[in-house]
């Protein structure tokens, strides 16, 4: 498991859980975006959905201090990816922009990288995805549509990017900060989520990850993820900083 | 330079040798489709795609979008970054139209029915449209035409129809916001609903109006919302008697017993009044708006009858008042309830005591429509003028009924036996995309195109403080048919149908309604887009979505007063209706499904709900310790009765609901919906009693008490909760949750200490945590 030596972009996300409503507006545009195979009634009550990005939902409190919080997971495109070595075929590899990749023609659905993901966000094709009839009028052509036997998970809409370098070097220009947006980001309706390059001082992601309430999702295993959280904030909450101090 | 297949596979096995070599030759990279092993093809880019800005008519109340479409196929809909209202943003709804769009069971062609007692079979245009003017023939002062509450040019047709056969135009909202609009009328003078400038207040108190999930425009909301929760972060209070989406991100949530919204808003009142938080000529407007004064609300008084403890609404009045600008809005179920009108009145009056009317990060007034005619703000016709429009049919006073956008079969209560006054009309013409319920009992099913497919507008409703007009053109055209049989629908305008029936004495098609209104807007010479000739405002217009108007605000109205009758709620009965627990029904709109017209779309069907993550079913949100008490499990199939009917819904209990309520999900329990969506769940509307708000006559559907019974069954919630394992960031601590100020290290630091003080208990004072 090497670091990538980047190039000009290190694409990642910044998810600012204090705008997060839990609406599921990603969830949706994820699944049209990326040609996800319908989760059937069946599918859901076995525990074999695939679904790219999620937005779990913890109580917490009792009646009437409850609360629910809201966090929307993705694959958080690691740097040092435990998902990356145990791939007997190298179908999942760290692509030079930042990017967690799956070759889904490779892949021989092994499901190693699965068990090793702490974040739970690879997914495997129990099934061959159908799609009735004159529904395949939707599908996106950019992306691949998944056989059964593969893993799939989060790309970060690469083709988006793909597509957004390809213009942008006909043009000969840069991609401007913003210009890509993945289909979650797009329909986020508060920016809970963001996408950038983190490359880029300047850029909006870049800024953002300096904010105090920065962290990543279990850090402590070491996985340097691209995907970075600003933590909730509860205005009401009672800090206990003698606490922290104390034992710290 | 030329090649054949042999030449172009050898040359391209040659990977990137070969990207090269074509490269130079100038034939386009994209046509190259090479696994090179240092740049592995990780996605592929095929084509070119084209992005069509359109509004989305019956799915949202006016937002723009963008639909990216590919070999003239629709393959996305995004929100248009360019338009006012939702700013490029979108809800979990806006994919699930497309497959609307692309149904399998998309009508395919006229259905006729010959007899009351037969079955629908297909029929050509020509026949369907002459049975339609066979209809029309003899119903001159004897037809109605329902709709849906249409804004646009849809609405201005849909009523000069019924206007030129004397007929009559009823809306049908199931969950009708009548209440809402006579509220922001008489307290605020608005003839419409006014913007809320969430984005610039520094606290907003809401009532009742899931405002971040289903109600109104949660696009435009959702962004103003995450812009509120930037910069200074505002603090947001709402007030609901279950946890909705905007319940979850309040910083402060109350709890009210349904029906006393209006008494919780009086309480808070009183509390900024007595403390005197306010300036005297803020509680001058304020009384004067509210006649009857503040005596009967004694904030310890209001605490008992709104089951809301008193520092609660002590907090919220103080928040309301000290960080201003503040803003105050209400509705969905805040208003549907007997009292609904004095529960929105109280609630928008205590806009007058913060002085938040007409001025930033208050309630700003909305301008009326950009175009002469086309109504600019649309509700569904009381339930009251219903049962009188259904007496009337069921006397056979009605001989043709044009249905289209409303489901009434599925969205009235049992109470008004709308089959069976449907009966009663020799005539039921109903237009739709996929079958519903209405559709399955017509005598004449006409297919319809969808807003993806037609001409049309919209007035966005809240706008956002401006004229705008969304303007709907077709993005795709017909569609072939996977086996090329034909058409996958060979469907028609509802507008360019009531044209054609009008013989074009209304207009003759819809594009050339739209294509005028915007000539005319043209010729206004105002507005966001400015050409020299009429063509190309026209290409600008349908480029950019629409027209707006930055310099037509809306005017401040007159204040009105609101009414002190019928404070207090009055609830259905439940005396007869054999064992069980009583509940509080409060049926709400699913996330997806809204009141079931997304219920074909298998998106829409297998999209968690945010709060329970149950999908595919109608499932019953009960207080998880009631529930614990009274031997209730996750999954139990209840059965819930009123005095209109029972329906099964499976229990999910959690602790975001008030004790003695019951939530259930509206959208679900068709008979004919498609094959995603028939005979599931159950349809919380028909169990509905017939309670109305005392001033408008509107359907009090927040108002009915029902008896909780276990069947004595149980199954799996189909629900995603629990399918993956969570991984918080600490064990306990699931979302990382800093206080002002804090750091998330620090945070952090403080749950790990927390967490190691749970599993050691007192010793862990006396260890070393080095």
């Amino acid at each position: 498991m090497t670091t990538a030596s980047f190039g000009s972009h290190n694409w990642g996300m910044v998810v600012d859980v204090d705008k997060c409503i839990g609406c599921q507006a990603c969830v949706i545009a994820c699944q049209a975006e990326n040609n996800i195979p319908l989760n059937t009634q069946d599918r859901v009550e076995r525990a074999r959905t695939i679904s790219w990005i999620r937005v779990e939902r913890y109580w917490e409190g009792d009646f009437p201090d409850t609360k629910a919080r809201f966090i929307p997971i993705m694959c958080q495109h690691c740097e040092n990816a435990p998902c990356e070595p145990v791939c007997p075929v190298f179908a999942t590899y760290h692509n030079a922009e930042g990017l967690n990749v799956q070759v889904y023609n490779r892949c021989v659905g092994t499901r190693y990288c699965a068990n090793g993901c702490p974040y739970i966000v690879r997914f495997f094709n129990y099934w061959e995805p159908v799609w009735p009839e004159s529904l395949r009028n939707h599908l996106n052509p950019d992306v691949t549509v998944r056989s059964r036997g593969i893993m799939e998970k989060c790309s970060f809409c690469v083709h988006r990017i793909r597509r957004a370098t390809r213009t942008a070097r006909s043009e000969g220009r840069e991609i401007a900060d913003g210009e890509i947006q993945t289909a979650c980001t797009s329909a986020c309706p508060t920016s809970a989520l963001n996408f950038g390059n983190f490359n880029d001082p300047n850029s909006k992601v870049s800024k953002m990850r300096e904010d105090q309430r920065h962290y990543t999702l279990l850090d402590q295993f070491g996985t340097d993820p691209n995907v970075i959280y600003l933590a909730k904030v509860d205005p009401d909450k009672k800090v206990s900083v003698g606490e922290a101090a104390s034992h710290g | 330079m030329k090649l054949n297949r042999r030449e172009f596979l050898a040359l391209t096995g040659k990977t990137a040798a070969g990207a090269v070599i074509f490269a130079a030759c100038g034939l386009p990279e994209r046509e190259l489709i090479v696994q090179s092993p240092v740049d592995l093809p990780e996605d592929l880019v095929r084509g070119e795609d084209a992005w069509y800005a359109t509004t989305m008519g019956d799915f949202t109340t006016g937002d723009g979008v963008l639909v990216r479409v590919m070999q003239g196929r629709a393959k996305k809909i995004e929100g248009n970054p360019d338009h006012p209202v939702n700013r490029g943003k979108a809800t979990a709804r806006y994919d699930s139209v497309l497959q609307l769009l692309y149904h399998p069971d998309r009508i395919k062609e006229p259905m006729l029915r010959y007899s009351k007692a037969g079955n629908l079979v297909g029929v050509s245009w020509d026949q369907a449209e002459s049975r339609f003017r066979n209809a029309l023939a003899g119903s001159s002062g004897a037809l109605t035409v329902v709709t849906n509450p249409l804004r646009g040019h849809l609405g201005s047709v849909a009523g000069r129809f019924a206007q030129k056969f004397n007929g009559k135009h009823m809306t049908f909202d199931p969950t009708e916001q009548g209440v809402l609009h006579c509220a922001v009328k008489s307290v605020l003078g608005q003839d419409q609903l006014p913007t809320f400038d969430i984005a610039n207040a520094r606290t907003v108190l809401s009532f009742g109006a899931d405002w971040l999930g289903t109600w109104g425009s949660p696009a435009q909301f959702g962004v103003k919302y995450g812009e509120f929760r930037g910069g200074s972060r505002g603090y947001l209070i709402h007030a609901e008697p279950r946890m909705s989406l905007t319940s979850a991100a309040a910083d402060l949530w109350l709890a009210p017993k349904p029906g006393t919204e209006g008494d919780l808003a009086l309480g808070i009142a009183s509390v900024i009044v007595n403390e005197g938080l306010v300036d005297g000529s803020n509680v001058q407007a304020f009384l004067s708006a509210v006649p009857g004064g503040l005596r009967n609300y004694d904030v310890r008084d209001v605490a008992v009858r709104t089951g809301v403890p008193f520092n609660r609404i002590q907090n919220a009045a103080r928040h309301f008042a000290d960080h201003t600008p503040s803003v105050a809005f209400g509705g969905g179920s805040a208003g549907a309830h007997t009292n609904g009108s004095f529960n929105l009145g109280a609630i928008y009056a205590l806009n007058l005591l913060v002085g938040s009317v007409g001025s930033a990060g208050g309630v700003t007034p909305n301008p009326g429509s950009g175009i002469d005619g086309v109504p600019a703000s649309a509700t569904g016709a009381s339930f009251q003028s219903w049962e009188e429009e259904l007496a009337q049919w069921r006397a056979g006073n009605v001989e043709t009924v044009i249905i289209r956008g409303a489901d009434i079969v599925h969205g009235m209560p049992n109470t008004v036996a709308i089959r069976e006054a449907l009966e009663h009309v020799p005539n039921v013409i109903a237009f739709g995309a996929v079958i519903d319920d209405t559709l399955d009992v017509a005598d004449l099913v006409l297919p319809e195109l969808t807003f993806l497919e037609s001409w049309g507008s919209d007035i966005p409703e809240p706008g956002p403080g401006y004229q705008v007009v969304g303007i709907q053109q077709p993005v795709v055209g017909p569609t072939v048919s996977q086996d090329e049989s034909g058409l996958i629908s060979d469907a028609r305008g509802f507008g360019d149908i009531l044209m054609k029936m009008a013989d074009g004495t209304i207009g003759s098609t819809m594009e050339q309604m739209v294509r005028r209104a915007i000539s005319d807007l043209h010729s206004s010479g105002r507005g966001s887009v400015s050409a020299s000739t009429p063509a190309l405002f026209t290409k600008g217009v349908l480029q950019r979505g629409g027209w707006w108007n930055t310099g037509t605000k809306g005017a401040r109205g007159v204040t009105g007063r609101i009414s002190n009758e019928a404070t207090s709620a009055n609830y259905s009965e439940t005396a007869s209706l054999g064992e069980g627990d009583d509940f509080h029904l409060v049926p709400f709109h699913s996330n997806s499904l809204l009141d079931g017209r997304l219920a074909a779309s298998p998106w829409a069907q297998q999209s968690p709900d945010p709060i329970s993550s149950a999908s595919w079913s109608t499932w019953a949100e009960i207080n998880s310790k009631e529930a614990e008490e009274l031997g209730i499990k996750e999954g139990d199939v209840l059965l819930v009765r009123s005095t209109s009917g029972e329906i099964e819904a499976l229990a999910y209990p959690h602790p975001g609901v008030r004790p003695g309520v019951i939530g259930v999900p509206i959208g679900q329990g068709h008979h004919a919906a498609g094959r995603w969506a028939e005979d599931r769940g159950a349809n919380v509307l028909s169990i509905l009693t017939n309670e109305k708000d005392s001033q408008t006559g509107a359907l009090a559907w927040a108002a009915t008490r029902v008896r909780v019974q276990r069947a004595g069954r149980r199954v799996k919630v189909p629900k995603f909760e629990g399918n993956v394992e969570a991984r918080p960031v600490e064990p306990g601590f699931p979302v990382l949750v800093v206080g002002p100020n804090e750091t998330a290290e620090a945070a952090k630091e403080a749950n790990h200490h927390e967490y190691q003080k749970s599993l050691f208990n007192d010793d862990y004072g006396s260890v070393d945590h080095e």
